[in-house]
Parts: structure tokens; C-alpha cells; sequence
């Protein structure tokens, strides 16, 4: 049999232009999977054009819709962005932005330090709790070798059933019988910037991009954590202290997911309901890949898949499709983004071997 | 409160048994190195298959066969993404989370919500050998049965066979295994289909046997929790049987407090698995036991060319 031999050599180096080009194919070819599939089941291409990508993304009722999404979109994104660059997977994004919601509500219900000082309260302690919530991750890591993956998974649902016991029962609001906490004041939430819902979380969300490109970029911190990245033995051996830099990254994480929760309460809900941390673990994956974990591409890629689910919602309300369709698009464009990226990383040589014709 | 104990324990098993196939799956992957966190995906698209076989006209035996097929072939994306892409495990089982949770609720979409006739406990005159109680209990459906079954015969070709030795020395240490002749590609493909079948027959198991309809969602997190029991039951199929029947005591117990009228903290019972889940996770290591216990290349592609 005249066999061949697939060779995989792996790339050393790579351009930047062949590195966009291959991440601008992968979208490409996840975004051209999905549309075929929409008009598939029925939905007419002009129609995907004009009323989806042209109403989420210039309609200004759209575009609202789009932009307060995005809000806790960038930060929970971010989470798993900058701490993604120590090797440290962080899959606990909704528990953070829990801990962070319920941070900010016991400011509010417990009437925690002087009026004019509940916004900054709540932003402190919504802060804090998703870094104590992430921190103990990484802490559980260094210290006892518990995998990150499974801690930090695990500890959304602590968080989501902790939020459930105080919802049900000492925080529910005893005017009404629904399982939400009781309304804020007017000066426990953050004021809209104008535009329609969307409120000054966005600011927090914006500064929190320029911050995290600093740290990544110009700070001592990021650069040790680059070596970190690139080989954490070296990096030992040569002075830097890495636990340190990994717990302190990682409780960074967990506080920009703490703040989602936060720009939730505090921003959209005006008060702690039921399900708004849900459905970010999965997004916060995909933003991070998409904008290659550098907090721009955060930005960019946060705002793509907010419109994405507004987009969702005019289609579930059009034409009947049921809201797993955002999922799949979303699982969709991460697998071809990760398929093209293994070019990328091998050089792929098809061998025929010459083998010398052997009678037997 | 006897009466109340024995319904509970009569009812664990059929909550555990979702719990141990997945479980028992994915022992079957970790040990061949692959880590599989497309779990909860694979479960919704077994229980949809199922569900759509039933209500397309097909007997019980078509919808545990539909279910497994589609378990298999969801894990096959994943198994091309891992093996063959070499993507990283994490982004890949997250991938195939999201396409199964996202195809299910989609190709349900019509099937939702409608009454199956499902598989119903052996015929009672098979324990009545047994003494009261036990005979209760005992009374479980095939499907529960089976999980057992096959958590046994996955430890039985782990730990005494050759194949098993292979597949173990695979997840171990991959260099290793290639350079003693094993085909690493071969045997991890193999691990993560086989365990992409136990996940679909989970998946067929929560549509059959415990809800008996398709509702999206319905797999709602159980996927993860194998994946923590994987940890819980430190890799070993039979330890999985009692980690599962822990996890199914606590979720049998919530619905039988509730309608007792009992006022009891229903969200904190249901937060202890996941504690007890990291405690153990945590716990063991810092006791130094089991440490040793995770395969040493789970998570870690290989490629001869970059051999270490």
C-alpha cells in the first residue's frame, strides 16, 4: 500500500499579519456557517442583513440594547482574559459576578456607611467579594494543587445557591411575593449616561479596558506575568515571585467579574432578581478567545457577541427560533476560530513515503 | 418517618444513575488523558435523541440506541478537536458544551414538553424474594441497572486488563506508552468515544427514567457535577457508585422536604455537594492522599514530533 504520512512540525514563530489573517478567517468561517444555517431553517438573507446585523448595530433602540449588554459582557471577559495570560483558567466568572451582586445588595439593604457613600461602597465591596471568590481559587491552586477548572467552576453554583437561600428567604422584599430583593434608593444606582438604558457602568467597563492594558502591556506585573506565561520554571529561577503574581492576577479577575455583578444590580436590575448572573460562563470564554485575551479585542469582541444576542432576540421574536441559536452561533464561532489557529501553530507537510516496492 | 426514609431510599438510585454513567465516562477519558468538559452538552443531546425516538414512534430500545449514537457523534467533534487539532482540552469540552446545549434546545424546540411513555421499573414479582424493604429498593429500571453493571466492567478492564493497562499508560505518561508501542492517537480516540456513549446513555437515562419528557435545559448543571465526581471519586469507577449515590441522595432529598412542609434551608442542602465536592478536592491534597491519583498527562496533548 502506497502509504503517506501527515508531518506536523510546530511553527516557532509567527507574523502578526498571519496571526490576524487567521483569526479574521476563523470569524469569517464561523459567521458564513451560521448565516447559511439561518437561511437554512428559513430566514431570508436580505432579512438577516437589514433587520439583524443593521438593527443590532446601528438602530439606536438596537444599539442600546447591544451596549448594556455589553457592559457586563467586557468585564466578565476581562476576568478570563487577563488571567487566562498567567495559564489559569477561570470558569467561575458567574459565582464572582454573584458574590459581587450580593455585595452590592447588602450595601443597600443593611444601609452600610452614609448615603452619598453607597455607590462607592457597593463598587468596593462588589470588588472585593469576586477577588475573595476567584482568590480562594487560586489560593486552593498554589497551595493544595486543587485544579482551577473544577474549584472555580464549582464555586458558581455556591454562589448561585447562596443568592437563592438570602433571595427565598432575609432578603426577599416584603411587599411582593416574588424572590427579589427590595428596590435600591434613587442614589444607590449608577445614572444613565443619555442613550437610552445605558447607564455608567459602561464608564467602569471602558476604564477597566484602559487598565488592564497598562497592566498588561506597561506594568511590572504584566511583564512578569508574560514570563510567567511563557515558562513558569524559568520565571522562577529567576526571581520572580510567581505565586504571587498568580494570586494577585487572579483575584484581579475575580474583582472585574465581582463588578459585572455590580454594573448589573446596580446599573440594569436596580436590584438583586433572580437570574442575573446566568448564561456569562460560556460568553466570558469566547470573548477572552476571540479577542486573543488582549483587553482591545476584549472590547471588540464583547460588543460582537452582545449584538449577537440581540440579534437573538429579533430573531426568536421574527421568526420563532428558539435562543439556543445564540449558543450555537457562539460555539460555532469559537470552534473555527480554534480550527484555524491549529495552521498557526503547526506547519502541516503531507510526506508520500518512498517506500521501495517490496514483493512479498 | 420510616416510611418517609424508605421512599427516599428507594428513589436514590434513580437519581444516582445519570450521575455514575457520566461519571463513569469520563473515568474512562481522564484515564486516557482526555478531559472532557463537553459533558453536560453530550447529556442534552442523549436525552433529546431519546426523547425524539419515543416520540417518533420507536421503542424503548431505539431511544437508549438513538441516545448513545448521538452521544457518540457529538463526542466525536470533540475527539477531532482534541486529538487530531490538538486544541486545548478545556476550549474544545467547552465548545462541545455549548454546540450539544445549543443543538438539543434547538432540534427539541418541537419535541418539548410532551409526555413520553419512558421505562418503568422491573416487575416487582423480580424481588419479592427479597425482604420488604429491600424489594423496594431493589426495584429499579434496566437503565440503573446497567449503569452498575458497567461501572464494574469499566473498573474490571481499567485495572485487570492488558487494554486497560495500555489505556492507563496512555493518560500516565503518552511518551512513554508511544515509545512502548501503544497508538496513543487510537487509544484516546477510542477513551473519548466510549465515554461519549456512557455520557448520551446518561443523558438518555434523566429522559427515560427520571423526568419522562424533554424540557430545555433539563440537564441543568448535572454535567458538571460528573465532572467534579470524576475528582470526588479520585478516578476509580467503583468509588464513582458511591460518590453518585451521595449526589442522588442530596437531589432525592429536596423534592421529599419541600412537600413535607418542613421548613429546612432547601438551597443550602443543595450548595453541600459542591462543597463537599472542593473539600474533598482540596482536602485530599493537603493530606498528601491522593495526589497521585490524577493521570499525570490529563489535559496534555501529544505529538511525536515534539516529543519531550
Amino acid at each position: 500500500m502506497a502509504g503517506f504520512r501527515i508531518l506536523l512540525a510546530p511553527r516557532l514563530e509567527v507574523s502578526h499579519r498571519m496571526r490576524a489573517a487567521t483569526l479574521a478567517a476563523g470569524v469569517a468561517a464561523g459567521l458564513a456557517i451560521s448565516a447559511l444555517f439561518l437561511v437554512l431553517v428559513g430566514v431570508p438573507l436580505g432579512d438577516l442583513w437589514s433587520e439583524v446585523v443593521l438593527y443590532t448595530f446601528t438602530d439606536p433602540s438596537g444599539l442600546d440594547q447591544t451596549i448594556t449588554r455589553a457592559i457586563p459582557l467586557i468585564l466578565v471577559g476581562l476576568s478570563v482574559a487577563v488571567v487566562l495570560r498567567v495559564r489559569f483558567w477561570n470558569i467561575g466568572v458567574e459565582g464572582q459576578a454573584w458574590m459581587g451582586a450580593l455585595a452590592t445588595t447588602a450595601v443597600s439593604l443593611y444601609a452600610i456607611g452614609p448615603m452619598p457613600l453607597h455607590l462607592p461602597l457597593m463598587f468596593a465591596g462588589a470588588a472585593l467579594a469576586g477577588a475573595f471568590w476567584c482568590g480562594l481559587c487560586a489560593w486552593a491552586r498554589l497551595r493544595l494543587k486543587a485544579d482551577e477548572v473544577i474549584t472555580t467552576l464549582l464555586l458558581n453554583y455556591v454562589a448561585y445557591y447562596l443568592t437563592q437561600h438570602l433571595l427565598y428567604g432575609a432578603w426577599r422584599n416584603p411587599n411582593d411575593s416574588y424572590p427579589t430583593s427590595p428596590d435600591f434608593a434613587p442614589g444607590e444606582t449608577l445614572p444613565g449616561i443619555g442613550f437610552g438604558h445605558v447607564h455608567a457602568g459602561l464608564l467602569i467597563a471602558l476604564a477597566a479596558v484602559g487598565f488592564c492594558w497598562w497592566l498588561c502591556s506597561a506594568s511590572r506585573i504584566g511583564l512578569m506575568a508574560r514570563a510567567i506565561a511563557n515558562n513558569p520554571v524559568a520565571a522562577r529561577a529567576v526571581g520572580i515571585p510567581v505565586e504571587r503574581v498568580v494570586l494577585l492576577v487572579a483575584m484581579l479577575a475575580g474583582a472585574l467579574s465581582g463588578l459585572a455583578g455590580f454594573s448589573l444590580v446596580a446599573g440594569t436590575e436596580h436590584r438583586l432578581t433572580q437570574f442575573i448572573g446566568q448564561d456569562y460562563i460560556f460568553p466570558s470564554i469566547v470573548i477572552a478567545y476571540l479577542g486573543r485575551s488582549h483587553p482591545l479585542g476584549v472590547l471588540v469582541a464583547a460588543f460582537a457577541i452582545a449584538g449577537l444576542y440581540t440579534a437573538g432576540d429579533s430573531l426568536k421574536a421574527f421568526y420563532q427560533l428558539p435562543g439556543a441559536v445564540v449558543l450555537t452561533v457562539e460555539a460555532m464561532l469559537l470552534l473555527t476560530v480554534t480550527a484555524f489557529d491549529f495552521f498557526l501553530r503547526y506547519r502541516v507537510s503531507v510526506l508520500r513515503a518512498a517506500r521501495p516496492a517490496v514483493s512479498s | 418517618m420510616s416510611t418517609f426514609l424508605l421512599d427516599w431510599l428507594a428513589a436514590i438510585p434513580v437519581f444516582a444513575a445519570p450521575f455514575l454513567l457520566a461519571t463513569t465516562g469520563l473515568i474512562i477519558n481522564e484515564r486516557a488523558g482526555v478531559l472532557n468538559l463537553g459533558v453536560e452538552g453530550i447529556m442534552s443531546v442523549g436525552a433529546v435523541a431519546s426523547v425524539i425516538a419515543m416520540l417518533e414512534g420507536g421503542s424503548v430500545a431505539w431511544a437508549v440506541g438513538a441516545a448513545a449514537l448521538a452521544g457518540v457523534l457529538l463526542t466525536a467533534l470533540f475527539a477531532v478537536l482534541v486529538v487530531v487539532l490538538r486544541i486545548e482540552q478545556v476550549l474544545a469540552g467547552l465548545v462541545t458544551f455549548a454546540l450539544g446545549i445549543g443543538i438539543s434546545g434547538y432540534v427539541g424546540d418541537g419535541y418539548a414538553n410532551q409526555a413520553i411513555a419512558g421505562i418503568d421499573p422491573l416487575p416487582a414479582r423480580f424481588f419479592a424474594w427479597l425482604p420488604g424493604p429491600l424489594a423496594r429498593v431493589a426495584d429499579q429500571d434496566v437503565l440503573t441497572y446497567l449503569a452498575l453493571i458497567l461501572a464494574v466492567v469499566v473498573w474490571l478492564v481499567l485495572a485487570r486488563t492488558e487494554f486497560g493497562l495500555r489505556l492507563r499508560a496512555v493518560g500516565e505518561d503518552a511518551p512513554a506508552a508511544d515509545a512502548a508501542g501503544v497508538d496513543v492517537f487510537g487509544m484516546r480516540i477510542l477513551a473519548v468515544l466510549a465515554g461519549g456513549l456512557l455520557c448520551g446513555l446518561a443523558g438518555a437515562h434523566l429522559a427515560l427514567a427520571s423526568s419522562q419528557v424533554w424540557i430545555e435545559d433539563m440537564v441543568s448543571g448535572r454535567g458538571w457535577i460528573a465532572v467534579a465526581l470524576v475528582t470526588f471519586s479520585r478516578w476509580h469507577p467503583l468509588r464513582a457508585i458511591g460518590a453518585a449515590m451521595l449526589f442522588g441522595a442530596v437531589e432525592a432529598v429536596i423534592p421529599r422536604l419541600l412537600s413535607s412542609g418542613a421548613h429546612v434551608p432547601v438551597y443550602l442542602i443543595e450548595m453541600t455537594p459542591y462543597l463537599a465536592t472542593i473539600i474533598v478536592l482540596a482536602g485530599s491534597r493537603a493530606l498528601g492522599k491522593g495526589a497521585d491519583d490524577q493521570p499525570r498527562d490529563l489535559g496534555r496533548p501529544f505529538l511525536r514530533e515534539e516529543r519531550r
